[in-house]
Protein backbone atom coordinates (compact mmCIF):
# COMPACT_ATOMS: atom_id res chain seq x y z
CA UNK A 1 0.00 0.00 0.00
CA UNK A 2 1.18 3.37 -0.71
CA UNK A 3 -0.37 6.76 0.65
CA UNK A 4 0.66 9.25 -2.07
CA UNK A 5 -0.15 8.85 -5.34
CA UNK A 6 0.20 10.99 -8.45
CA UNK A 7 -3.27 11.56 -10.63
CA UNK A 8 -1.24 14.51 -12.84
CA UNK A 9 -1.41 13.86 -16.21
CA UNK A 10 -0.35 16.45 -19.46
CA UNK A 11 -2.23 16.63 -22.55
CA UNK A 12 -0.92 18.78 -25.24
CA UNK A 13 1.26 20.55 -22.79
CA UNK A 14 -1.75 21.37 -20.78
CA UNK A 15 -1.07 20.58 -17.39
CA UNK A 16 -3.84 19.08 -15.41
CA UNK A 17 -4.06 18.38 -11.40
CA UNK A 18 -5.72 15.07 -12.44
CA UNK A 19 -7.34 13.33 -15.64
CA UNK A 20 -11.26 14.33 -14.97
CA UNK A 21 -12.58 17.34 -17.38
CA UNK A 22 -15.61 18.56 -18.13
CA UNK A 23 -17.36 17.83 -21.68
CA UNK A 24 -18.30 20.62 -23.65
CA UNK A 25 -21.48 21.49 -23.83
CA UNK A 26 -22.39 19.60 -20.04
CA UNK A 27 -20.72 22.17 -17.84
CA UNK A 28 -22.36 25.38 -19.29
CA UNK A 29 -19.81 28.31 -19.07
CA UNK A 30 -18.44 26.65 -16.03
CA UNK A 31 -20.05 28.91 -13.04
CA UNK A 32 -23.56 27.01 -13.76
CA UNK A 33 -22.10 24.05 -11.75
CA UNK A 34 -19.63 26.47 -9.21
CA UNK A 35 -22.56 25.34 -6.40
CA UNK A 36 -22.34 21.99 -6.89
CA UNK A 37 -18.26 21.54 -7.70
CA UNK A 38 -15.32 23.03 -6.43
CA UNK A 39 -13.95 24.06 -9.91
CA UNK A 40 -10.43 24.12 -8.45
CA UNK A 41 -10.53 20.32 -8.32
CA UNK A 42 -11.08 19.61 -11.71
CA UNK A 43 -8.58 18.64 -14.04
CA UNK A 44 -9.28 21.08 -16.59
CA UNK A 45 -12.85 22.94 -18.03
CA UNK A 46 -14.14 22.43 -21.06
CA UNK A 47 -16.33 25.19 -21.91
CA UNK A 48 -20.14 25.15 -24.01
CA UNK A 49 -18.75 25.26 -27.40
CA UNK A 50 -18.32 28.50 -29.15
CA UNK A 51 -18.76 30.26 -32.75
CA UNK A 52 -17.47 33.04 -33.57
CA UNK A 53 -20.69 34.99 -34.11
CA UNK A 54 -23.65 34.67 -31.68
CA UNK A 55 -25.80 31.23 -32.39
CA UNK A 56 -29.15 30.93 -31.65
CA UNK A 57 -29.41 27.43 -31.76
CA UNK A 58 -32.69 24.32 -32.67
CA UNK A 59 -35.76 24.94 -32.35
CA UNK A 60 -37.19 22.92 -28.76
CA UNK A 61 -38.02 20.40 -27.90
CA UNK A 62 -34.34 19.88 -28.21
CA UNK A 63 -33.36 16.77 -25.61
CA UNK A 64 -35.04 13.54 -25.26
CA UNK A 65 -34.38 10.65 -23.13
CA UNK A 66 -33.57 7.52 -24.52
CA UNK A 67 -32.94 3.60 -22.99
CA UNK A 68 -29.82 4.45 -20.61
CA UNK A 69 -29.09 8.03 -22.63
CA UNK A 70 -30.35 11.01 -24.54
CA UNK A 71 -29.80 12.58 -27.74
CA UNK A 72 -29.96 16.05 -27.98
CA UNK A 73 -30.01 18.68 -30.72
CA UNK A 74 -28.82 22.21 -29.12
CA UNK A 75 -27.78 23.17 -32.23
CA UNK A 76 -24.74 25.28 -30.62
CA UNK A 77 -26.31 27.68 -29.21
CA UNK A 78 -23.66 30.10 -28.11
CA UNK A 79 -23.31 33.51 -26.56
CA UNK A 80 -20.38 34.22 -29.45
CA UNK A 81 -16.46 34.84 -29.05
CA UNK A 82 -16.59 38.37 -27.53
CA UNK A 83 -19.41 37.96 -25.08
CA UNK A 84 -17.32 34.78 -24.08
CA UNK A 85 -14.20 36.98 -23.80
CA UNK A 86 -16.00 39.93 -22.12
CA UNK A 87 -18.37 38.13 -19.61
CA UNK A 88 -17.23 34.37 -19.05
CA UNK A 89 -13.67 34.09 -19.34
CA UNK A 90 -13.35 37.20 -16.27
CA UNK A 91 -15.13 34.36 -13.92
CA UNK A 92 -11.98 32.04 -13.96
CA UNK A 93 -9.72 34.50 -12.89
CA UNK A 94 -9.99 33.03 -9.23
CA UNK A 95 -9.47 29.58 -10.23
CA UNK A 96 -6.27 27.52 -11.09
CA UNK A 97 -7.91 24.92 -13.44
CA UNK A 98 -7.11 25.62 -16.71
CA UNK A 99 -10.39 26.32 -19.28
CA UNK A 100 -10.20 25.18 -22.72
CA UNK A 101 -12.25 26.30 -25.10
CA UNK A 102 -14.20 24.31 -27.84
CA UNK A 103 -14.58 25.92 -30.78
CA UNK A 104 -17.11 25.57 -34.00
CA UNK A 105 -17.50 27.25 -37.07
CA UNK A 106 -19.46 27.11 -40.99
CA UNK A 107 -16.16 27.73 -42.53
CA UNK A 108 -12.53 27.42 -42.41
CA UNK A 109 -12.17 31.09 -42.00
CA UNK A 110 -14.77 31.39 -39.24
CA UNK A 111 -12.73 28.63 -37.52
CA UNK A 112 -9.44 30.60 -37.99
CA UNK A 113 -11.40 33.96 -36.96
CA UNK A 114 -11.96 32.16 -33.78
CA UNK A 115 -8.32 30.55 -33.11
CA UNK A 116 -6.67 34.18 -34.02
CA UNK A 117 -9.09 35.73 -31.55
CA UNK A 118 -8.80 33.73 -28.83
CA UNK A 119 -4.76 33.34 -29.09
CA UNK A 120 -4.79 37.78 -28.53
CA UNK A 121 -6.70 36.86 -25.24
CA UNK A 122 -5.17 33.80 -24.36
CA UNK A 123 -2.36 35.01 -22.06
CA UNK A 124 -5.10 38.13 -20.09
CA UNK A 125 -7.64 35.47 -19.93
CA UNK A 126 -6.22 32.00 -19.50
CA UNK A 127 -7.09 30.20 -22.52
CA UNK A 128 -5.01 27.09 -21.73
CA UNK A 129 -6.19 25.24 -25.24
CA UNK A 130 -8.37 24.77 -27.94
CA UNK A 131 -11.02 21.74 -28.62
CA UNK A 132 -11.52 21.85 -32.50
CA UNK A 133 -15.30 20.47 -32.60
CA UNK A 134 -15.19 19.27 -36.06
CA UNK A 135 -17.72 16.50 -35.06
CA UNK A 136 -21.37 18.51 -34.37
CA UNK A 137 -23.78 16.23 -35.52
CA UNK A 138 -26.51 19.31 -35.25
CA UNK A 139 -25.88 22.04 -37.70
CA UNK A 140 -26.50 22.45 -40.63
CA UNK A 141 -22.99 23.55 -42.47
CA UNK A 142 -19.83 22.53 -41.46
CA UNK A 143 -19.65 20.88 -37.72
CA UNK A 144 -19.34 17.16 -38.30
CA UNK A 145 -18.79 17.80 -42.33
CA UNK A 146 -15.30 18.68 -41.43
CA UNK A 147 -14.92 15.04 -39.18
CA UNK A 148 -16.56 12.23 -41.52
CA UNK A 149 -14.01 13.03 -43.98
CA UNK A 150 -9.93 12.44 -43.90
CA UNK A 151 -8.92 15.21 -46.33
CA UNK A 152 -11.35 17.89 -44.69
CA UNK A 153 -10.21 16.80 -41.29
CA UNK A 154 -6.56 17.06 -41.91
CA UNK A 155 -7.07 20.64 -44.35
CA UNK A 156 -9.23 22.39 -41.18
CA UNK A 157 -6.09 21.21 -38.68
CA UNK A 158 -3.62 21.87 -40.90
CA UNK A 159 -5.21 25.72 -41.55
CA UNK A 160 -6.15 25.71 -37.77
CA UNK A 161 -2.46 24.77 -36.59
CA UNK A 162 -0.75 27.97 -39.26
CA UNK A 163 -2.55 30.58 -37.04
CA UNK A 164 -2.14 29.53 -33.40
CA UNK A 165 0.79 27.87 -31.29
CA UNK A 166 -2.35 26.85 -28.45
CA UNK A 167 -2.60 23.72 -27.52
CA UNK A 168 -4.79 21.94 -30.12
CA UNK A 169 -7.05 19.31 -29.05
CA UNK A 170 -9.33 17.64 -31.99
CA UNK A 171 -12.67 16.24 -30.97
CA UNK A 172 -13.62 13.14 -33.69
CA UNK A 173 -16.81 12.40 -34.33
CA UNK A 174 -17.93 8.16 -34.24
CA UNK A 175 -20.12 8.60 -36.83
CA UNK A 176 -17.43 7.28 -39.58
CA UNK A 177 -16.74 4.30 -41.31
CA UNK A 178 -13.15 4.07 -39.56
CA UNK A 179 -12.39 6.71 -36.98
CA UNK A 180 -8.56 5.93 -37.40
CA UNK A 181 -8.27 7.19 -40.65
CA UNK A 182 -9.48 10.51 -39.18
CA UNK A 183 -7.76 10.28 -36.04
CA UNK A 184 -4.17 10.15 -38.46
CA UNK A 185 -5.75 12.57 -40.72
CA UNK A 186 -5.39 14.83 -37.33
CA UNK A 187 -2.23 13.86 -35.75
CA UNK A 188 -0.37 14.89 -39.09
CA UNK A 189 -2.15 17.88 -39.83
CA UNK A 190 -0.25 19.01 -36.21
CA UNK A 191 -3.51 18.54 -33.52
CA UNK A 192 -1.92 17.67 -30.41
CA UNK A 193 -4.26 15.47 -28.74
CA UNK A 194 -7.42 13.78 -29.96
CA UNK A 195 -10.56 13.56 -27.75
CA UNK A 196 -13.01 11.13 -28.53
CA UNK A 197 -16.00 10.45 -29.23
CA UNK A 198 -18.41 13.33 -29.98
CA UNK A 199 -22.25 11.86 -29.92
CA UNK A 200 -23.23 9.28 -32.46
CA UNK A 201 -26.29 10.18 -34.61
CA UNK A 202 -29.79 9.10 -33.41
CA UNK A 203 -33.39 9.38 -33.67
CA UNK A 204 -36.98 8.99 -31.73
CA UNK A 205 -40.16 8.88 -33.27
CA UNK A 206 -43.68 9.71 -31.61
CA UNK A 207 -45.78 7.13 -32.21
CA UNK A 208 -49.21 8.70 -32.02
CA UNK A 209 -48.25 12.07 -34.05
CA UNK A 210 -45.74 9.86 -36.12
CA UNK A 211 -43.54 13.12 -36.19
CA UNK A 212 -40.05 12.52 -34.94
CA UNK A 213 -39.24 13.81 -30.75
CA UNK A 214 -36.81 16.18 -31.94
CA UNK A 215 -37.74 19.20 -33.71
CA UNK A 216 -34.41 18.92 -35.40
CA UNK A 217 -35.03 15.01 -36.33
CA UNK A 218 -32.31 13.80 -35.20
CA UNK A 219 -29.86 14.61 -32.50
CA UNK A 220 -26.41 13.02 -30.74
CA UNK A 221 -26.84 10.12 -28.51
CA UNK A 222 -24.92 9.91 -25.22
CA UNK A 223 -25.18 8.74 -22.43
CA UNK A 224 -24.31 5.25 -20.58
CA UNK A 225 -25.47 4.04 -24.12
CA UNK A 226 -22.58 5.13 -26.20
CA UNK A 227 -19.81 4.01 -23.70
CA UNK A 228 -19.08 0.81 -25.55
CA UNK A 229 -18.49 2.31 -28.63
CA UNK A 230 -16.10 4.64 -27.54
CA UNK A 231 -14.09 2.60 -25.11
CA UNK A 232 -13.57 0.91 -28.73
CA UNK A 233 -13.13 3.65 -30.42
CA UNK A 234 -10.21 4.99 -27.75
CA UNK A 235 -8.86 1.67 -28.18
CA UNK A 236 -8.19 1.99 -31.83
CA UNK A 237 -6.83 4.80 -32.15
CA UNK A 238 -5.09 4.88 -29.07
CA UNK A 239 -2.88 1.77 -31.43
CA UNK A 240 -2.77 4.03 -34.32
CA UNK A 241 -1.74 7.65 -32.25
CA UNK A 242 1.12 8.95 -31.07
CA UNK A 243 -0.91 11.53 -29.34
CA UNK A 244 -2.70 11.46 -26.11
CA UNK A 245 -6.02 10.49 -26.28
CA UNK A 246 -8.92 11.96 -24.02
CA UNK A 247 -11.40 9.74 -23.69
CA UNK A 248 -15.46 10.84 -23.89
CA UNK A 249 -18.29 8.83 -24.04
CA UNK A 250 -20.96 7.86 -21.34
CA UNK A 251 -19.00 7.90 -18.09
CA UNK A 252 -20.72 7.72 -14.85
CA UNK A 253 -19.21 6.50 -12.74
CA UNK A 254 -15.59 5.81 -11.47
CA UNK A 255 -15.67 2.63 -13.16
CA UNK A 256 -15.89 3.65 -16.40
CA UNK A 257 -13.49 6.39 -16.46
CA UNK A 258 -11.22 3.61 -15.06
CA UNK A 259 -12.07 1.44 -18.64
CA UNK A 260 -11.54 4.60 -21.14
CA UNK A 261 -7.86 5.23 -19.25
CA UNK A 262 -6.93 1.24 -19.19
CA UNK A 263 -8.04 1.70 -22.91
CA UNK A 264 -5.57 4.28 -24.10
CA UNK A 265 -7.21 7.73 -22.69
CA UNK A 266 -4.61 9.77 -21.07
CA UNK A 267 -7.33 12.02 -19.86
CA UNK A 268 -11.14 11.49 -19.56
CA UNK A 269 -14.30 14.22 -19.98
CA UNK A 270 -17.45 13.77 -18.35
CA UNK A 271 -20.77 14.68 -20.47
CA UNK A 272 -23.88 13.80 -19.46
CA UNK A 273 -23.72 12.19 -16.33
CA UNK A 274 -22.97 15.66 -15.36
CA UNK A 275 -26.54 16.53 -15.57
CA UNK A 276 -27.67 13.39 -13.58
CA UNK A 277 -25.52 14.01 -11.00
CA UNK A 278 -23.83 17.56 -10.56
CA UNK A 279 -20.82 16.06 -7.96
CA UNK A 280 -19.99 13.75 -10.51
CA UNK A 281 -16.59 14.93 -11.51
CA UNK A 282 -15.43 15.28 -7.98
CA UNK A 283 -16.48 11.43 -7.40
CA UNK A 284 -14.97 10.02 -10.20
CA UNK A 285 -12.02 12.28 -9.30
CA UNK A 286 -11.72 10.53 -6.06
CA UNK A 287 -12.34 6.96 -7.35
CA UNK A 288 -9.53 7.28 -9.69
CA UNK A 289 -7.03 8.63 -6.45
CA UNK A 290 -8.77 5.08 -4.52
CA UNK A 291 -8.43 2.78 -6.81
CA UNK A 292 -5.00 3.87 -6.94
CA UNK A 293 -4.02 3.87 -4.10
CA UNK A 294 -5.88 0.19 -3.79
CA UNK A 295 -4.03 -1.41 -6.71
CA UNK A 296 -0.37 -0.02 -5.68
CA UNK A 297 -0.03 2.55 -8.67
CA UNK A 298 2.05 5.15 -7.83
CA UNK A 299 1.60 7.14 -11.08
CA UNK A 300 -1.92 7.23 -13.40
CA UNK A 301 0.10 7.30 -16.19
CA UNK A 302 1.76 4.00 -15.55
CA UNK A 303 -2.22 3.08 -16.01
CA UNK A 304 -3.19 4.19 -19.56
CA UNK A 305 -2.96 2.10 -22.21
CA UNK A 306 -2.52 -0.63 -20.12
CA UNK A 307 -5.28 -2.88 -21.41
CA UNK A 308 -3.89 -6.66 -21.20
CA UNK A 309 -4.62 -8.33 -24.41
CA UNK B 1 -33.37 33.61 -4.71
CA UNK B 2 -31.72 31.12 -2.66
CA UNK B 3 -28.61 28.72 -4.32
CA UNK B 4 -29.88 25.55 -5.81
CA UNK B 5 -28.95 22.57 -3.72
CA UNK B 6 -28.31 19.52 -4.12
CA UNK B 7 -29.66 17.06 -1.35
CA UNK B 8 -31.22 14.36 -0.31
CA UNK B 9 -34.83 14.30 1.44
CA UNK B 10 -37.29 11.89 2.77
CA UNK B 11 -40.44 10.79 1.47
CA UNK B 12 -43.07 11.89 4.33
CA UNK B 13 -46.02 10.49 2.45
CA UNK B 14 -47.56 9.28 -0.58
CA UNK B 15 -50.94 9.23 -1.81
CA UNK B 16 -52.73 8.97 -5.00
CA UNK B 17 -55.28 11.32 -5.51
CA UNK B 18 -56.83 10.87 -8.97
CA UNK B 19 -55.68 7.81 -11.55
CA UNK B 20 -52.14 8.12 -11.86
CA UNK B 21 -52.13 11.47 -9.93
CA UNK B 22 -49.89 11.32 -6.99
CA UNK B 23 -49.54 13.88 -4.19
CA UNK B 24 -46.15 13.32 -2.43
CA UNK B 25 -44.65 15.14 0.80
CA UNK B 26 -40.98 15.78 1.41
CA UNK B 27 -39.18 16.80 4.33
CA UNK B 28 -37.09 19.52 3.09
CA UNK B 29 -35.74 21.53 5.69
CA UNK B 30 -32.98 22.85 4.03
CA UNK B 31 -35.14 24.07 0.43
CA UNK B 32 -38.60 25.12 2.23
CA UNK B 33 -37.09 28.53 3.55
CA UNK B 34 -36.25 29.94 0.39
CA UNK B 35 -38.90 28.43 -1.88
CA UNK B 36 -40.80 30.03 -3.89
CA UNK B 37 -44.64 29.81 -5.84
CA UNK B 38 -43.58 28.31 -9.21
CA UNK B 39 -40.35 26.89 -8.68
CA UNK B 40 -39.69 23.18 -9.10
CA UNK B 41 -37.37 20.49 -8.14
CA UNK B 42 -35.06 18.13 -10.31
CA UNK B 43 -35.80 14.89 -9.44
CA UNK B 44 -33.45 11.23 -9.82
CA UNK B 45 -36.94 9.33 -9.76
CA UNK B 46 -35.25 5.89 -9.18
CA UNK B 47 -32.06 4.84 -7.64
CA UNK B 48 -29.89 3.79 -9.85
CA UNK B 49 -29.37 5.56 -13.28
CA UNK B 50 -32.22 4.07 -15.41
CA UNK B 51 -34.41 5.73 -16.12
CA UNK B 52 -31.06 8.24 -16.59
CA UNK B 53 -32.29 12.19 -16.04
CA UNK B 54 -34.10 13.78 -13.54
CA UNK B 55 -37.84 14.83 -13.81
CA UNK B 56 -38.94 18.32 -13.19
CA UNK B 57 -41.47 18.47 -11.01
CA UNK B 58 -43.69 21.86 -9.28
CA UNK B 59 -43.32 22.73 -5.65
CA UNK B 60 -47.03 22.26 -5.27
CA UNK B 61 -46.92 23.24 -1.28
CA UNK B 62 -44.36 25.07 0.76
CA UNK B 63 -44.89 24.50 4.54
CA UNK B 64 -42.17 26.64 6.05
CA UNK B 65 -43.22 25.93 9.27
CA UNK B 66 -43.13 21.92 9.42
CA UNK B 67 -40.25 22.39 6.48
CA UNK B 68 -41.86 20.20 4.56
CA UNK B 69 -42.97 20.77 0.41
CA UNK B 70 -45.21 18.92 -1.45
CA UNK B 71 -45.41 17.40 -4.89
CA UNK B 72 -48.21 16.67 -7.53
CA UNK B 73 -47.69 14.42 -10.51
CA UNK B 74 -49.33 12.47 -13.05
CA UNK B 75 -47.45 9.00 -14.29
CA UNK B 76 -46.72 9.69 -17.51
CA UNK B 77 -43.40 7.76 -18.82
CA UNK B 78 -40.98 5.51 -17.00
CA UNK B 79 -39.21 8.38 -14.51
CA UNK B 80 -42.98 9.26 -12.81
CA UNK B 81 -43.77 5.44 -12.72
CA UNK B 82 -40.40 5.00 -10.68
CA UNK B 83 -40.94 7.76 -8.69
CA UNK B 84 -44.68 6.87 -7.91
CA UNK B 85 -43.59 3.75 -6.66
CA UNK B 86 -41.20 5.34 -4.41
CA UNK B 87 -42.55 4.68 -0.12
CA UNK B 88 -42.55 6.56 2.44
CA UNK B 89 -39.41 6.75 4.45
CA UNK B 90 -37.48 6.66 1.03
CA UNK B 91 -35.28 8.92 0.50
CA UNK B 92 -34.97 11.29 -2.78
CA UNK B 93 -32.15 13.05 -4.46
CA UNK B 94 -33.33 16.34 -5.80
CA UNK B 95 -31.74 19.94 -7.04
CA UNK B 96 -33.70 22.43 -6.11
CA UNK B 97 -35.10 24.96 -5.73
CA UNK B 98 -35.20 26.04 -8.98
CA UNK B 99 -36.42 28.75 -11.18
CA UNK B 100 -38.06 32.54 -11.09
CA UNK B 101 -40.98 32.22 -9.31
CA UNK B 102 -44.81 33.52 -9.99
CA UNK B 103 -44.58 37.09 -9.75
CA UNK B 104 -47.14 38.85 -7.29
CA UNK B 105 -47.50 42.54 -7.53
CA UNK B 106 -47.62 44.10 -4.00
CA UNK B 107 -50.53 46.68 -5.58
CA UNK B 108 -52.58 43.91 -7.13
CA UNK B 109 -55.76 43.54 -4.89
CA UNK B 110 -57.10 40.69 -7.06
CA UNK B 111 -55.40 37.60 -8.47
CA UNK B 112 -57.30 35.03 -11.04
CA UNK B 113 -55.36 31.78 -10.86
CA UNK B 114 -56.29 29.03 -14.02
CA UNK B 115 -54.93 25.64 -13.67
CA UNK B 116 -55.38 22.54 -16.36
CA UNK B 117 -55.01 19.40 -16.17
CA UNK B 118 -51.53 18.63 -13.60
CA UNK B 119 -50.56 22.09 -14.56
CA UNK B 120 -52.88 22.70 -11.11
CA UNK B 121 -49.55 21.74 -9.89
CA UNK B 122 -47.81 24.81 -9.37
CA UNK B 123 -50.33 26.84 -8.25
CA UNK B 124 -51.82 25.63 -4.86
CA UNK B 125 -48.64 27.17 -3.40
CA UNK B 126 -49.22 30.13 -5.11
CA UNK B 127 -52.57 30.96 -4.04
CA UNK B 128 -51.32 30.15 -0.56
CA UNK B 129 -49.23 32.49 -0.33
CA UNK B 130 -51.93 34.61 -2.34
CA UNK B 131 -54.24 34.92 -0.09
CA UNK B 132 -51.79 34.88 2.94
CA UNK B 133 -50.69 38.47 1.11
CA UNK B 134 -54.41 39.31 1.24
CA UNK B 135 -55.26 39.28 -2.09
CA UNK B 136 -58.53 38.52 -3.39
CA UNK B 137 -57.97 35.34 -5.18
CA UNK B 138 -59.89 33.20 -7.62
CA UNK B 139 -59.32 29.86 -9.65
CA UNK B 140 -60.49 28.06 -12.38
CA UNK B 141 -59.34 24.54 -12.82
CA UNK B 142 -59.84 22.56 -15.86
CA UNK B 143 -59.94 19.01 -16.20
CA UNK B 144 -60.76 16.12 -18.81
CA UNK B 145 -63.33 14.35 -16.02
CA UNK B 146 -64.31 14.68 -12.36
CA UNK B 147 -62.14 12.19 -11.19
CA UNK B 148 -59.19 14.16 -12.55
CA UNK B 149 -60.27 17.54 -10.76
CA UNK B 150 -57.51 18.25 -8.65
CA UNK B 151 -56.35 20.25 -5.82
CA UNK B 152 -60.18 21.56 -5.44
CA UNK B 153 -60.45 21.30 -1.76
CA UNK B 154 -57.21 22.27 -0.42
CA UNK B 155 -57.52 25.55 -2.88
CA UNK B 156 -61.01 26.48 -1.37
CA UNK B 157 -59.55 26.03 2.57
CA UNK B 158 -56.57 28.66 1.59
CA UNK B 159 -59.40 31.50 1.15
CA UNK B 160 -60.02 31.26 -2.41
CA UNK B 161 -63.12 31.30 -4.75
CA UNK B 162 -63.09 28.20 -7.18
CA UNK B 163 -64.86 27.06 -10.29
CA UNK B 164 -64.47 24.05 -12.04
CA UNK B 165 -65.07 23.33 -15.63
CA UNK B 166 -64.94 19.17 -17.12
CA UNK B 167 -64.28 18.91 -21.17
CA UNK B 168 -67.19 16.04 -20.50
CA UNK B 169 -69.63 17.95 -18.12
CA UNK B 170 -68.94 15.28 -15.54
CA UNK B 171 -68.68 18.19 -12.97
CA UNK B 172 -69.64 21.12 -12.33
CA UNK B 173 -69.42 23.67 -15.61
CA UNK B 174 -69.59 21.44 -19.46
CA UNK B 175 -66.32 22.94 -21.71
CA UNK B 176 -63.05 24.90 -21.31
CA UNK B 177 -61.47 26.30 -18.43
CA UNK B 178 -60.81 29.27 -20.71
CA UNK B 179 -64.83 29.84 -21.06
CA UNK B 180 -65.09 30.53 -17.63
CA UNK B 181 -61.99 32.92 -17.72
CA UNK B 182 -64.10 34.93 -20.49
CA UNK B 183 -67.83 34.62 -18.41
CA UNK B 184 -65.60 35.83 -15.61
CA UNK B 185 -64.37 38.82 -17.55
CA UNK B 186 -67.60 39.54 -18.96
CA UNK B 187 -69.22 39.57 -15.59
CA UNK B 188 -67.19 42.06 -14.92
CA UNK B 189 -64.45 40.34 -12.09
CA UNK B 190 -61.31 41.78 -13.94
CA UNK B 191 -58.16 41.03 -12.22
CA UNK B 192 -54.97 42.96 -11.56
CA UNK B 193 -53.33 40.10 -13.25
CA UNK B 194 -53.73 36.13 -14.33
CA UNK B 195 -51.60 33.37 -13.75
CA UNK B 196 -52.05 30.18 -15.43
CA UNK B 197 -50.34 26.37 -15.79
CA UNK B 198 -51.42 23.49 -17.98
CA UNK B 199 -51.64 22.40 -21.83
CA UNK B 200 -49.97 24.52 -24.06
CA UNK B 201 -53.19 25.78 -25.98
CA UNK B 202 -54.82 26.68 -22.87
CA UNK B 203 -52.41 28.98 -21.97
CA UNK B 204 -52.09 30.39 -25.25
CA UNK B 205 -55.79 30.70 -24.94
CA UNK B 206 -55.51 32.73 -21.66
CA UNK B 207 -52.94 34.98 -22.74
CA UNK B 208 -54.97 36.03 -25.70
CA UNK B 209 -57.85 36.70 -23.52
CA UNK B 210 -55.82 38.50 -21.30
CA UNK B 211 -54.04 40.61 -23.98
CA UNK B 212 -57.78 41.82 -25.04
CA UNK B 213 -58.60 42.73 -21.39
CA UNK B 214 -55.21 44.16 -20.56
CA UNK B 215 -54.57 42.22 -17.59
CA UNK B 216 -51.16 41.18 -16.92
CA UNK B 217 -50.76 37.84 -17.60
CA UNK B 218 -47.65 35.26 -16.10
CA UNK B 219 -47.59 31.61 -17.14
CA UNK B 220 -45.43 28.54 -16.61
CA UNK B 221 -43.74 26.66 -19.28
CA UNK B 222 -42.88 23.08 -19.13
CA UNK B 223 -40.31 21.76 -21.91
CA UNK B 224 -38.00 18.59 -22.28
CA UNK B 225 -35.30 18.94 -19.48
CA UNK B 226 -32.08 17.54 -19.24
CA UNK B 227 -29.47 19.38 -16.54
CA UNK B 228 -32.32 21.74 -14.85
CA UNK B 229 -29.86 24.40 -13.26
CA UNK B 230 -29.30 26.05 -17.11
CA UNK B 231 -25.96 24.85 -18.27
CA UNK B 232 -27.08 22.39 -21.22
CA UNK B 233 -29.67 24.60 -22.83
CA UNK B 234 -31.65 21.61 -23.44
CA UNK B 235 -34.98 23.49 -22.38
CA UNK B 236 -35.46 26.23 -24.04
CA UNK B 237 -38.72 28.02 -25.20
CA UNK B 238 -39.13 31.31 -27.44
CA UNK B 239 -39.59 34.50 -25.76
CA UNK B 240 -40.33 37.40 -28.12
CA UNK B 241 -37.33 40.38 -28.29
CA UNK B 242 -37.39 44.10 -27.43
CA UNK B 243 -36.17 44.74 -31.17
CA UNK B 244 -38.83 45.71 -33.65
CA UNK B 245 -37.69 46.98 -36.08
CA UNK B 246 -39.17 44.53 -38.43
CA UNK B 247 -42.85 43.81 -38.38
CA UNK B 248 -41.56 40.02 -37.75
CA UNK B 249 -41.88 38.72 -34.21
CA UNK B 250 -38.00 38.76 -33.19
CA UNK B 251 -37.47 35.98 -30.61
CA UNK B 252 -34.64 34.17 -28.59
CA UNK B 253 -34.02 31.14 -26.74
CA UNK B 254 -34.34 31.50 -23.01
CA UNK B 255 -34.04 28.66 -21.04
CA UNK B 256 -37.42 27.34 -19.26
CA UNK B 257 -35.33 25.68 -15.87
CA UNK B 258 -33.61 29.20 -14.62
CA UNK B 259 -34.64 31.50 -16.89
CA UNK B 260 -38.53 30.68 -15.81
CA UNK B 261 -40.43 28.76 -15.71
CA UNK B 262 -42.51 31.62 -15.28
CA UNK B 263 -42.70 34.00 -17.92
CA UNK B 264 -45.11 37.03 -19.18
CA UNK B 265 -47.88 35.49 -21.14
CA UNK B 266 -47.60 38.47 -23.78
CA UNK B 267 -43.55 37.38 -24.07
CA UNK B 268 -43.99 33.62 -24.97
CA UNK B 269 -44.20 32.94 -29.35
CA UNK B 270 -46.43 30.26 -29.40
CA UNK B 271 -45.58 27.48 -32.44
CA UNK B 272 -47.97 25.53 -33.95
Amino acid sequence: MIDKTCLKAEIAGIKLKNPVMTASGTFGYGQEYAPFVDLNRLGAIILKGITLKPKRGNPPPRVIETPSGMLNAIGLQNVGVEVLIKEKLPYFKKFNTPVIINISGDTIEEYLELTRRLGEVSKEMGVAGLEVNISCPNVKKGGMAWGTDAKATYEIVSSIRKVTALPLIVKLTPNVTDIKIIAQAAEEAGADALSLINTLMGMVVDIDSRRPKLANVSGGLSGPAVKPVALWMVWQVFQTVNIPIIGIGGMIKVEDALEFIIAGARAIEIGTANFVNPRVTIEIIEGIEKYLIENNIKDITKLVGSMKI
Amino acid sequence: MCAILNIKVKILNKEEVAPDIYLMKLKAPEIVQGALPGQFIHIKCSKDNYPLLRRPLSIHRIDKEKGEICILFQVVGEGTKLLANRTAGDNLDILGPIGNSFNIYPESKKIMIVGGGIGVAPLLALCEESTRQGKEVRVLIGALKKELVIGEENIRKSGAKVDVATDDGSYKYKGLVTDLLEGSIREGWLADQIFACGPKFMMRKIVEISLDAHIDCQVSLEERMACGIGACLGCVCKIKTKDKKEDKVKYKYKRVCVDGPVFKGSEVVWDD
